[in-house]
């Protein structure tokens, strides 16, 4: 209860503005009346679409909407977990529960209530990448078909093991992480750390956290350059944004090619640096299958193809299959996918499961 | 350093005189200069300077935009969007006009395109009588969105072109886009302090009403500012891409917070009327030469932020005027 | 030289003015009095180019003029000095002088500083001002800002090849004595090349700088006389259109104070400010200060409120020691503060009055489930009722009430607060006539009620009128206690003694 009248109208906030521009987008996409009994709405919920692995994310999942006809939506967080909870829930709504959703959780925790919402409107759901250690599947059956990582740990680690082949085995280097709080920061953060400890005589200078960002990643390799000079013998990198960051900051001190530094994520700069001998490896993770596959999982399971409930722990929790990109490879690597579109194949749906993912 | 348009009134020669709270700033930078040099390894020299240099460069001529904003009372939230669009056009025009005119029409194409968001800003800021902080709110979303769209949020590189000369040309031990920031800063402070125009920032910032009542042409000024704000965010975006080598949506992310507190912590209050181009600068300098010093001490990430933090309240609370303020909010 | 022929004014459908016509000759002083409300800013803001009018016409030397906004008025040589400061504090005493008017100092694209600064000199010297123009205007006094902003009207001679037309708006109130006299003597000698309107709630200064003197009362011209024909009753009686109480301070109802202390203060001092006062403030009792500028009177009120805190000395209130530190504990031990700013300092404008009202008392709105604006209006009402406070509704933000209203309202706050002892800081600041009159029955009822009361007052003869008792301060010690009893009030010149 108020008793007074407010000076000047309430001031808009940036969620309250995106979330009623999201609410417009996903109303006005899906404007098709839910008539189409058979043809449920296909909705990828990613971060952003600003950064190039989530744009092409976004192409796998419209690729996959194209080729069976269905209509399609795309939801951005914005980094914002309440905003990606509440648009699916709009989306849910707006569909009565005829959907199917793949989602990148903006944080762990957000992956609960979003699963809880889909099972209850009836949608069918798979996650990606984020979710609780003690949210599973096969507790949702059959609506939660199942949730998809990749081992950030395994390769983390399988990135910093290029470095060290590439330094013989001995030297300083420095890593940069992302967010701090993200579950695949920690995971390959893990992984680095692991083979490290396997290589003693390699040292771990600094680790620095450059929030996935190439602009941080560059300050933050310039200081270093002052703090430990030629003692920096590799640079690793949690992302290729960062990587690229930091090969820029060489760069400008014409230390490019010198020391050698891994990325993570596979994006085209990224490949096209290791082709050329100024990083030392990236891995991709194929947003594109994510953005596909992520839909077309879920949706057999919709229309029966088969029944999660039938399925074995390993595809409904599982690792997919990653490239390790390194100098040895990138040139078919970057005729394979980069000069060309890659043919999918939207109905294997299990070709790339590498393993159950560790339950910790 | 004054703390107005104007000359400030100190006699020679009088301790008590000198404007010891205009000048706490840069007392800061110097106190901080001085413990870095002396507990962090390498700080003091010229390579590690020349760094500094370069990590300031692109976030003073975003701050130096600001501050043309902030001097008339205003707010510009639009750092990111404006940075993002202009920096895809410069990379897209950079990649789609071959040769050293590529890189020309990339920076011209950076440059007009934030001129173009700040002075739409500014119209609609004037002409719909909508507060800055809103107007500024949504251009930074259209600006971004536009960005997007351009380059369906992928990222264009530029690593072969000339434009990269800026950041990899060096004269006199630093990087071209270091000389073009200071050039971008001194012509900013000749505007602010020896034209009209700049004059008539303070004159809205200190108090609109009695401007317009006195003929100052408000709504003239108020869109030059934001124009001249986005072409500063334009030619942050050109500095950028020269230095990444790639343009695209993300470059400005984490921009705007970064240079609205660097003005701050100058000296340059947010209420308007006070600091400057000057003033702004040296507070860029403070905040890149602490982040640089926390890594060469090997503060840990997780405090990094909480310093940054610590920093704006105490370089705030060291250079206000609080006396002439009745009530704080 | 100036003419405003049936100028009309509607503002909605108020008519603020009704068909005034007035007329300014060379080197004249003219005049203005009225109540708030009759029209007399509405008039000004024509003349001044702030407001068009939506009936009449306006001639500038025999021609009809439009005046589309302040600058034509400033090119046609009308300029106003404004009632509310008008200089921009962050600037410069020059850049404000030619704030909007600096094309001329422009060369090859940046502003020549020197020639500006000499410019500068010259107007200020024109007021008689001696400051450095490159101080920033927040740092001079208001009676130094007072004379830039007549330097500034006055620097329109530079540009206008006609003689100048002045509107001063209660120049004065914000000044004091000496200060005045040196306005009033630079305008006397200004005389030659500009002619004055000068509005004012004060009636003995119009009367004593004007060569002529309109009156007007509810949005019409009552009266036009030369002044020296005049006295302020006759002025009074015109506004007001009434017969004037000839007890303008309500001398008769001054009653004995009582026995009982409500304030004792013994030695009290702050550095640079005063020192050693000592003084008794008995329950129902008026006690009047005065003093120039500088006699350390406004800062012994700060610090008797709580805004600050003395150096040496120590107050008591009900035989306790009474010693705050924040206004907050002023208030609740009974204190209220009447502030000389109403508009920043005394009311939150955009509130209604029952907001205002409970400001200090907030439990006075309060019902067992939280605020009842119900509770809250009724308390508004209720004032409304007994202060005679005019206002549309208790709604109603106090911006939009006429300043002696505000003051009624800054009044009600303190009394639903249960104040026991009051400081009034120029309580009659900008208010007309009729309203002081109804300020200063209030401050007798609160006498009676055994309210204590320490008055700073705009005028002398105010502070004379209204106080049971008086200290005069100067230069930061009192240096006179004069007893001012009904019926044996202290002569105005035996006081100034003390003063200077």
């Amino acid at each position: 209860m108020t008793i007074w009248q407010p000076a000047r109208p309430g001031l808009l906030r940036r969620r309250t503005l995106l979330q009623g521009m999201a609410g417009f987008a996903a109303l006005a996409a899906t404007g098709r009346p839910a008539r189409a009994q058979d043809m449920p709405t296909l909705v990828n919920s990613i971060r952003s679409l600003s950064n190039p692995y989530h744009a092409t994310w976004n192409q796998g999942g419209e690729a996959f909407a194209a080729a069976i006809g269905a209509p399609y939506v795309t939801l951005v967080t914005e980094g914002d977990s309440e905003k990606g909870i509440a648009d699916i829930r709009a989306i849910l709504q707006s569909t009565g529960g005829n959907a199917v959703i793949n989602v990148d959780p903006n944080d762990a925790p957000d992956a609960r209530p979003i699963v809880e919402a889909a099972v209850a409107a009836g949608a069918h759901v798979l996650t990606q990448w984020n979710k609780p250690a003690d949210l599973h599947p096969w507790d949702f059956n059959p609506n939660y078909v199942a949730h998809v990582s990749f081992d950030g740990v395994e390769y983390g680690g399988r990135t910093a093991q290029v470095l060290i082949d590439a330094i013989g085995g001995a030297g300083g280097i420095v890593a940069l992480g992302g967010i701090l709080s993200n579950t695949a920061a920690i995971d390959r953060r893990t992984g680095l750390d692991a083979t490290l400890a396997a290589n003693p005589n390699v040292q771990l200078l600094d680790f620095q956290v450059a929030d996935w960002q190439s602009g941080k990643a560059f300050d933050t390799t310039s200081a270093w350059l002052t703090r430990f000079g030629p003692d920096i013998k590799a640079i690793w990198a949690a992302n290729d944004d960062m990587a690229i960051g930091a090969l820029e900051a060489l760069r400008a001190e014409g230390l490019q090619g010198q020391i050698p530094i891994t990325g993570i994520d596979g994006i085209q700069t990224a490949v096209e640096a290791v082709r050329a001998g100024e990083m030392a490896a990236t891995v991709f993770w194929d947003p594109f299958w994510q953005g596909a596959m992520g839909l077309s999982i879920p949706y057999h399971a919709r229309t029966g193809t088969f029944d999660p409930a039938a399925e074995p722990p390993e595809h409904r929790e599982f690792y997919g299959a990653a490239t390790v990109v390194t100098s040895e490879n990138a040139e078919a690597f970057y005729n394979e996918h980069i000069a060309a579109t890659p043919e999918m194949d939207f109905e294997d749906l299990w070709g790339r499961v590498s393993g159950q993912i560790r339950q910790s | 350093m004054t703390a107005a348009a104007g000359e400030s009134a100190a006699p020679p020669g009088r301790l008590a005189r000198v404007p010891w709270r205009a000048m706490a700033p840069l007392l800061v930078l110097a106190g901080l200069c001085l413990v870095l040099g002396l507990v962090a390894p390498n700080f003091a020299t010229t390579g590690n300077f020349g760094r500094i240099a370069t990590s300031a460069a692109v976030p003073a001529v975003l701050t130096i935009g600001a501050t043309l904003v902030i001097l008339m009372g205003g707010i510009d939230l639009s750092i990111e969007g404006a940075m993002a669009v202009a920096a895809v056009a410069a990379a897209l025009v950079v990649v789609a006009v071959p040769g050293p005119w590529g890189a020309v029409a990339g920076a011209a194409a950076a440059l007009a395109t934030g001129a173009a968001l700040g002075a739409t800003s500014g119209l609609l800021h004037v002409g719909l009588r909508a507060p800055s902080f809103m107007i500024t709110l949504g251009m930074w979303f259209i600006g971004l969105g536009l960005a997007i769209w351009l380059v369906g949020g992928g990222t264009v590189s530029v690593r072969d072109s000339e434009l990269r000369s800026l950041a990899l040309v060096r004269i006199g031990g630093l990087p071209l886009s270091v000389w073009v920031a200071l050039g971008a800063v001194l012509l900013a402070w000749v505007v602010q302090s020896r034209t009209r125009f700049g004059r008539a920032l303070y004159a809205i910032g200190g108090g609109e009403d009695l401007a317009v009542q006195s003929g100052v042409p408000v709504g003239r000024v108020k869109i030059m500012a934001f124009a001249l704000a986005g072409l500063c965010y334009g030619l942050g975006a050109v500095l950028a891409v020269a230095q990444l080598g790639q343009g695209n949506a993300e470059i400005g992310e984490g921009r705007l917070f970064a240079a609205v507190s660097a003005a701050v912590v100058g000296g340059t209050s947010l209420l308007g009327g006070h600091g400057g181009v000057l003033h702004s600068l040296v507070g860029v300098i403070i905040v890149v030469v602490l982040s640089n010093g926390m890594i060469l001490l090997g503060v840990p990430p997780y405090l990094q932020q909480a310093v940054q933090g610590l920093l704006i309240i105490i370089a705030v609370a060291v250079s206000l005027d609080r006396r002439g303020q009745g009530l704080v909010k | 030289m100036l003419i405003g022929e049936n100028l009309r004014k509607s503002y909605g459908n108020v008519e603020a003015l009704r068909g005034v016509s007035l007329e300014v000759r060379p080197g004249e002083v003219v005049g203005l009095v009225g109540e708030n409300g009759a029209g007399k800013s509405t008039l000004m803001r024509l003349l001044a180019g702030t407001q068009r009018p939506t009936g009449g016409r306006i001639l500038r030397d025999g021609q009809p003029v439009t005046l589309a906004s302040p600058r034509d008025a400033n090119a046609l040589g009308i300029a106003m000095v404004f009632q509310e400061q008008s200089l921009i504090p962050n600037l410069s005493v020059a850049e404000n002088l030619f704030l909007g008017q600096d094309r001329g100092f422009v060369r090859s694209g940046l502003i020549d500083r020197r020639a500006m600064r000499e410019a500068a000199l010259r107007h200020l010297a024109k007021v008689g001002l001696d400051v450095n123009p490159g101080r920033r205007a927040g740092e001079l006094s208001f009676a130094q800002r007072q004379m830039v902003e007549l330097a500034k009207a006055l620097a329109l001679e530079d540009r206008v090849e006609r003689d100048l037309v002045i509107l001063l708006d209660e120049p004065t109130s914000v000044l004091e004595q000496a200060e005045i006299d040196l306005l009033f003597a630079r305008v006397r000698a200004l005389r030659s090349r500009a002619s004055f309107i000068f509005v004012s709630h004060r009636l003995d200064e119009v009367l004593a700088i004007s060569d002529r003197v309109y009156v007007m009362r509810d949005g019409a011209m009552v009266a036009e006389a030369q002044a020296s024909e005049m006295t302020p009753t006759e002025l009074h009686r015109m506004m007001v259109g009434r017969g004037v109480r000839t007890e303008y301070y309500l001398e008769s109802r001054q009653a004995p104070p009582r026995e009982e202390v409500a304030l004792s203060v013994r030695g009290l001092g702050k550095r640079k400010a005063f020192q050693d006062v000592s003084f008794d403030l008995h329950q129902g009792e008026v006690l009047g200060l005065a003093g120039v500028i500088g006699s350390g009177r406004e800062d012994l009120i700060r610090i008797l409120f709580g805004f600050e805190r003395p150096d040496a000395g120590r107050m008591d209130i009900g035989g306790r020691v009474y010693a705050p530190r924040s206004p907050a504990e002023a208030v609740a031990r009974g204190l209220g503060f009447v502030p000389s700013e109403r508009r920043t300092e005394g009311l939150v404008m955009t509130l209604p009055l029952g907001a205002n009202i409970t400001l200090a008392r907030i439990r006075a709105a309060m019902a067992p489930w939280g605020l009842s604006r119900r509770r809250e209006r009724a308390l508004a009402r209720e004032w409304i009722d007994r202060l005679a406070i005019r206002a549309p509704s208790p709604d109603t933000p106090c911006r939009h009430l006429s300043g002696g209203n505000q003051q009624k309202v800054v009044l009600a706050k303190w009394r639903t607060a249960g104040s026991r002892l009051l400081i009034l800081d120029h309580p009659t600041r900008g208010i007309d006539v009729g309203a002081k009159e109804e300020v200063f029955r209030l401050v007798r009822d609160l006498s009676d009620e055994g309210v204590a009361i320490l008055l700073v007052a705009d005028t002398l003869e105010e502070t004379i009128g209204l106080s049971h008792r008086m200290l005069v301060m100067r230069d930061g010690v009192v240096s006179a206690e004069l007893p001012a009893p009904a019926g044996g009030k202290p002569d105005q010149v035996r006081v100034v003694e003390h003063m200077v």
